[in-house]
C-alpha cells in the first residue's frame, strides 16, 4: 500500500465505524418496536400537506438575494486564506495589500445594507 | 495505475467538451449557465494539471481568480436572468427573440 | 500530492520581498479606483439626494486618472511593474488616455438620457467607472492572469448595463445574450491561456514568447493560440462570433451602446494586439492566415448587412463590426512589418482613436435626435437640415469620417491600416489591402445614404419643431467633431500612436 493511501486508512476506519454503529442501533431498534405498516406511512412527509404539483414552485425572491451576496462574499475568502497562512513574511505590504481588500469588500456590504438589502421584512 | 497529468488534461477537455455542447443545444437559460459553468471548471482543472506537472505556483493562482471571477458572473448572471423570468416565466432562449438579426 | 508533501511545504517556507511599486506609474488606476469608491460612498450616503451629482462627480473622476496619464506621457519612460506583468509604457498611456476620455464622453452622453428615464443612476456611473477601471488595466497587463482580470473587469459590469433598462423586455434580451456569449467566449479565451500556460510554464507574456521561439511549433500550441484569439475575436464582433452585438446594440441603453461600439471593443482590441505581438511574435505562420480570414470575413459581411439595415443604431453596429474588420487588417500581416509588429500595433491603435471619436460623435447625433423622434429608423432622419442644421452638419462629419472620405479622420486612419498593409509587401497583405479597399467603396454607400436623408429628404411626419439638445450632449459633441476633424486636418493622432522602436513591454 502506498504512502498516499495509507493516510486515508483512518478515514476509512472512522467510516466503517459511523455505519457499523449507526447499522447497530437501527437493527437492534427494528427487533425492539412493533411493526404495522400502513399506505399513510408511505406517503411522502410534505408538513402534514397532500405532495400536488410539479417540483418547480416559487421560492421567495429574498432567499435568492441573500444567496448571491452569500456566494460573493464566501468566494472572496479564498483570497484570505492562503495570505494568512503566510502573515508573517508578507510584512506591512502584506497587511496594506489586504486591508485594501477588505476595505473594498466592506464598502459592498456597506452599500447593500444602506440599499436595504440585508432587511428581511 | 498511476494518474498522470495527462489524464486530468483528458477529463477537461471532456468538460469542457460537454459544457460547449451543453451551452449550443440546451434552450433554458439557467442550463445554457451551467454549462458555461461547467466550462469554467474545466480550464480550472487544466490549470491545476499543468501547475503541478510544472512544478509551479501560476496556474494554482490562476484558479483562485477564475473561481472569483465566475463567482462574480453566476451573480450578474443570474441577476439578469431572475431580470428576464420575473418579466416572462418559463422562458428558453428561442422565446427571446424580439430582437433578430 | 500528498498530504505530507503539502506539510513539508507549510515548513520550508521561502522568503516573501515586498514587491516596489511605482506609484507614478500606477496612479492613473489608483485615483479611479479611489474615485469610484468615493462615488459609492456618497451614493450610500446621500441616496437620492445625490442622484443629480453622480455624472459630473464620475465625469471629474476619469479627467483627474487623466493627469497621471499626461505627467507619464511627458516623462516618457517605460516603467515596467510586478517583473514585467505589468508595463507602462506609450502603447499603454495612448490607450488609457482613448478609454478614460471616451468615458468621460460617455457619461457626458448619458447624463441627459439617465436623468429622464426612471433608471438608476448611481450604479450605472459607478459601473461605467469599474468598467472604465478594466480597461486602464487592460492596456498596461502583460500577463495571462492580469489580461483575464482586467478583461472580467471590463465586462462584468457592461453585462448588467446592457440589461439596465430593467422593466423593458428587449433591454432584458440585450443583457442577457451578451453575457451569456461574453462569458462563453471568456472560457474559450481561458482554456486556450492555460494550454498556452502548460506549453510555456509561465503566465508573463514576455516569458512565453521566449519559451514558445526556442520551442518550435507544436499542435497544442496552435490550439491555444487559436483558443486565446477567439476569445478575444468575440469581444470585438468579429464574424462569425459577432451575433450577439446587433442585438445587445439594439436592446441596451443608446449611450451605453456607444461604449459598447467604442470603448470596449476597443479594450478587446488592445487584449489581441498585445497577447498577439508579444506572446505570439514567432508564431506568424498560424496567427496571420487566421487573421486574414477573420479580418476579410468580418469587414465584407459587417458591410453587406449593414446595408440592408433599416435601424440606425443596428446600422451602426453592423458597421462597428465591418470596421473591426479594418482595424485587425495589420494582425494579419504584423510579423512582416517594421518592429516586431509595432508599426502594426501603432496602425491599430491610431485606428481605434480616430474610430472613437467618429462613432461616439455619431451616436451622440442619434441620442439627440431621438429626444425628439422617439424613433431608431434611418427614414426618420429625413428632412433634418431644416430644423437641425447643427445637427446634420456634425452627422455628416462623422459619416463622412466613418466612410473614410478626406479630411476628416477616418480617412487617415484607414490610409495607415493600408500603409502597413502595403509595406509587407506580401501577397496575402496585397489582396487584403485589396478586400478593404472593395469595401470602403461599398460602405459609403450606406453612411452617405443617412446623409442624403438629412439633406435632402422631407420629414416624415411634417414635424418640423426644432430639436432641443442638452448642453451636456453639446458638449460630448464638440469634443467628438473637434477630435475628427482635427485627427483628419493634422498628424496629431499618429504622432501620439508612433511609438517608435520600444517594442510593447520586451
Amino acid at each position: 500500500m502506498s504512502d498516499f493511501l495509507r493516510q486515508y486508512l483512518l478515514v476509512i476506519l472512522f467510516a466503517l465505524l459511523a455505519v457499523g454503529v449507526v447499522g447497530a442501533f437501527i437493527g437492534l431498534a427494528s427487533l425492539l418496536r412493533p411493526n404495522r405498516p400502513s399506505k399513510g406511512k408511505l406517503e411522502n412527509y410534505e408538513s402534514g400537506v397532500d405532495p400536488v404539483g410539479s417540483g418547480w414552485s416559487q421560492s421567495q425572491i429574498r432567499y435568492y438575494i441573500f444567496a448571491l451576496l452569500f456566494v460573493m462574499f464566501d468566494v472572496e475568502a479564498v483570497f484570505i486564506f492562503p495570505w494568512a497562512t503566510r502573515l508573517e513574511e508578507y510584512g506591512y505590504f502584506g497587511l496594506l495589500e489586504m486591508v485594501i481588500f477588505i476595505a473594498i469588500l466592506t464598502l459592498g456590504l456597506g452599500y447593500a445594507w444602506r440599499k436595504g438589502v440585508l432587511r428581511w421584512a | 495505475m498511476r494518474v498522470t497529468e495527462t489524464w486530468y488534461l483528458t477529463l477537461s477537455a471532456l468538460l469542457f467538451t460537454v459544457g460547449f455542447v451543453g451551452l449550443l443545444v440546451r434552450r433554458n437559460p439557467l442550463v445554457m449557465f451551467m454549462s458555461l459553468e461547467l466550462m469554467l471548471n474545466a480550464v480550472n482543472i487544466s490549470f491545476v494539471a499543468f501547475a503541478n506537472k510544472l512544478d509551479d505556483i501560476a496556474g494554482q493562482t490562476a484558479v483562485f481568480f477564475v473561481l472569483v471571477v465566475a463567482a462574480a458572473e453566476v451573480v450578474v448572471g443570474l441577476s439578469i436572468v431572475v431580470a428576464v423570468m420575473r418579466r416572462r416565466p418559463s422562458i428558453t432562449a428561442d422565446d427571446l427573440r424580439s430582437l433578430k438579426g | 500530492m500528498t498530504l505530507a508533501f503539502l506539510a513539508q511545504q507549510t515548513i520550508e517556507r521561502i522568503p516573501f520581498d515586498s514587491p516596489t511599486i511605482d506609484w507614478h506609474a500606477f496612479a492613473p488606476e489608483a485615483i479611479l479606483l479611489a474615485w469610484t469608491c468615493l462615488v459609492v460612498v456618497v451614493d450610500m450616503v446621500g441616496l437620492e439626494r445625490a442622484r443629480r451629482f453622480m455624472p459630473g462627480l464620475t465625469g471629474v473622476g476619469f479627467l483627474l486618472a487623466t493627469i497621471p496619464v499626461l505627467t507619464l506621457w511627458n516623462d516618457g519612460a517605460t516603467r515596467s511593474l510586478f517583473e514585467g506583468a505589468y508595463v507602462v509604457d506609450r502603447y499603454a498611456l495612448a490607450l488609457k488616455g482613448l478609454f478614460l476620455i471616451s468615458g468621460y464622453v460617455v457619461v457626458l452622453l448619458s447624463t441627459q438620457y439617465m436623468a429622464d428615464g426612471d433608471y438608476y443612476d448611481s450604479e450605472y456611473y459607478i459601473l461605467l467607472a469599474s468598467s472604465v477601471l478594466g480597461m486602464t488595466v487592460m492596456a498596461s497587463a502583460r500577463d495571462l492572469i492580469t489580461i483575464f482580470v482586467a478583461l472580467e473587469l471590463l465586462s462584468i459590469p457592461a453585462y448588467l448595463l446592457a440589461a439596465w433598462r430593467k422593466r423593458d423586455l428587449k433591454s432584458n434580451e440585450a443583457g442577457l445574450k451578451y453575457m451569456l456569449m461574453g462569458i462563453f467566449a471568456s472560457a474559450i479565451m481561458l482554456y486556450g491561456m492555460s494550454l498556452l500556460y502548460g506549453v510555456a510554464g509561465d503566465t508573463r507574456l514576455s516569458v512565453i514568447a521566449e519559451k514558445l521561439t526556442s520551442e518550435g511549433t507544436k499542435p497544442l500550441l496552435t490550439l491555444a493560440a487559436l483558443f486565446t484569439i477567439i476569445g478575444f475575436a468575440f469581444k470585438v464582433s468579429a464574424v462569425p462570433f459577432h451575433t450577439w452585438a446587433p442585438d445587445t446594440y439594439e436592446g441596451a441603453p443608446t449611450p451605453l451602446t456607444a461604449f459598447l461600439a467604442v470603448a470596449s471593443k476597443a479594450a478587446g482590441f488592445v487584449a489581441m494586439v498585445t497577447i498577439i505581438t508579444t506572446a505570439f511574435p514567432g508564431q506568424a505562420d498560424v496567427v496571420e492566415p487566421f487573421m486574414w480570414v477573420l479580418s476579410a470575413l468580418t469587414m465584407s459581411i459587417g458591410n453587406l448587412i449593414a446595408m440592408r439595415q433599416t435601424n440606425i443604431v443596428r446600422m451602426l453596429a453592423y458597421s462597428g463590426v465591418a470596421q473591426a474588420g479594418y482595424i485587425m487588417a495589420p494582425l494579419a500581416v504584423y510579423s512582416q512589418t517594421g518592429q516586431n509588429g509595432v508599426s502594426a500595433a501603432s496602425a491599430i491603435v491610431n485606428y481605434l482613436i480616430i474610430y472613437s471619436a467618429m462613432n461616439l460623435g455619431a451616436f451622440a447625433v442619434v441620442i439627440a435626435a431621438a429626444r425628439k423622434t422617439r424613433s431608431g429608423e434611418i427614414s426618420s432622419f429625413g428632412g433634418m437640415l431644416n430644423y437641425a442644421p447643427g445637427l446634420t452638419t456634425a452627422m455628416t462629419v462623422f459619416l463622412f469620417s466613418l466612410a473614410g472620405i478626406p479630411p476628416m479622420g477616418g480617412w487617415l486612419a484607414k490610409w495607415q491600416v493600408f500603409s502597413v498593409l502595403l509595406q509587407s509587401e506580401s501577397t496575402w497583405g496585397t489582396t487584403l489591402a485589396l478586400v478593404a479597399a472593395v469595401n470602403t467603396v461599398l460602405a459609403a454607400f450606406y453612411y452617405l445614404n443617412v446623409a442624403k436623408q438629412m439633406w435632402f429628404m422631407p420629414a416624415p411626419d411634417g414635424d418640423t419643431s426644432r430639436v432641443r439638445v442638452p448642453p451636456s450632449l453639446v458638449a460630448a459633441l464638440a469634443i467628438t467633431v473637434i477630435a475628427t476633424l482635427l485627427s483628419g486636418v493634422t498628424g496629431l493622432v499618429p504622432d501620439i500612436t508612433d511609438f517608435g522602436s520600444i517594442a510593447l513591454g520586451r
